[in-house]
């Protein structure tokens, strides 16, 4: 029944991280609060998982043509020296001390998940960044007005 | 440039400091700061994620070391949960579903500060 349960915990935040909506996050808390692993153990396992949940994932976005490739690569370069080095820093921490920390990050992004929409993009000049989506047909009504209220 | 170099860097500490939430960084800055509308904004921090959380992997990896024996139910989920997300991603509210994970969240991060 376990077995059943953690797959069914691993499908829906694999859906939710597929997305890029904190998948990862909820699959930690599920993990620390509910399985008993230490924090440190649960974020290693949650690295692991997301290699193997985002390529399916990453490939209908690239089909979708969702990726802005310089974009993604710029940041790549950027983060994976911050990456190595806050990996190291964390395994160095008491582990209590890490879930209260990562417990700070959670309200944070969890408040800010709650009441605040994320900003309309702003304009840039001589860009037509999401034309393809538009004539593709891919957007909802809901995301091309980003500041239409769509409250649960 | 220099905002994406910050950018991608913020996300890099999330990821490896929490093994999480480097897209949660990603995405608003994506959009706030280097204009990327919406949905594209959401992909992109996963192709920037995915290596990310390579590189981190190996550090984890090597200081704690990773049982996949007693996970492999919750990876497989992962991977099905996956391919279904790339699939039904332009349907998708994305709204709504930041609420519902806003409140998620909220829930286990004071669980969290309070270590209960």
């Amino acid at each position: 029944m376990t077995i059943v349960f953690d797959f069914i915990i691993g499908l829906v935040t694999g859906i939710l991280s597929g997305f890029g909506i904190g998948g990862g996050s909820l699959l930690i808390l599920y993990l620390t609060l509910f399985s008993g692993v230490p924090q440190y153990t649960a974020a290693g396992i949650n690295l692991l998982y997301f290699i193997f949940c985002a390529p399916a994932a990453l490939i209908s976005h690239f089909k979708n043509k969702l990726i802005d490739g310089k974009t993604a690569l710029c940041c790549i370069a950027a983060g994976v020296p911050s990456s190595v080095l806050a990996a190291i820093a964390a395994a160095y921490l008491d582990v209590g001390v890490l879930r209260r920390i990562f417990g700070v990050f959670l309200l944070y992004i969890g408040i800010r998940e709650l009441f605040f929409d994320i900003p309309s993009r702003r304009k840039a000049p001589g860009r037509r960044p999401d034309s393809d989506l538009v004539s593709s047909g891919a957007e909802s009504g809901a995301i091309k007005n980003p500041e239409k209220k769509t409250d649960i | 440039m220099k905002k994406k170099i910050i950018t991608g860097g913020l996300a890099g500490a999330a990821n490896g400091f929490f093994g999480a939430g480097g897209g949660l960084f990603l995405v608003p800055l994506f959009v706030r700061w280097l204009g990327l509308e919406q949905k594209r904004a959401f992909a992109t921090s996963v192709a920037v994620i995915l290596p990310l959380s390579a590189v981190s992997l190996v550090v984890y990896f090597l200081k704690g070391g990773i049982s996949i024996s007693s996970v492999w139910p919750t990876l497989l989920g992962g991977l099905v949960g996956g391919i279904v997300s790339g699939r039904v991603f332009g349907g998708v509210n994305v709204t709504t579903l930041r609420r519902i994970f806003g409140i998620l969240i909220i829930y286990g991060g004071i669980r969290a500060v309070l270590l209960i």
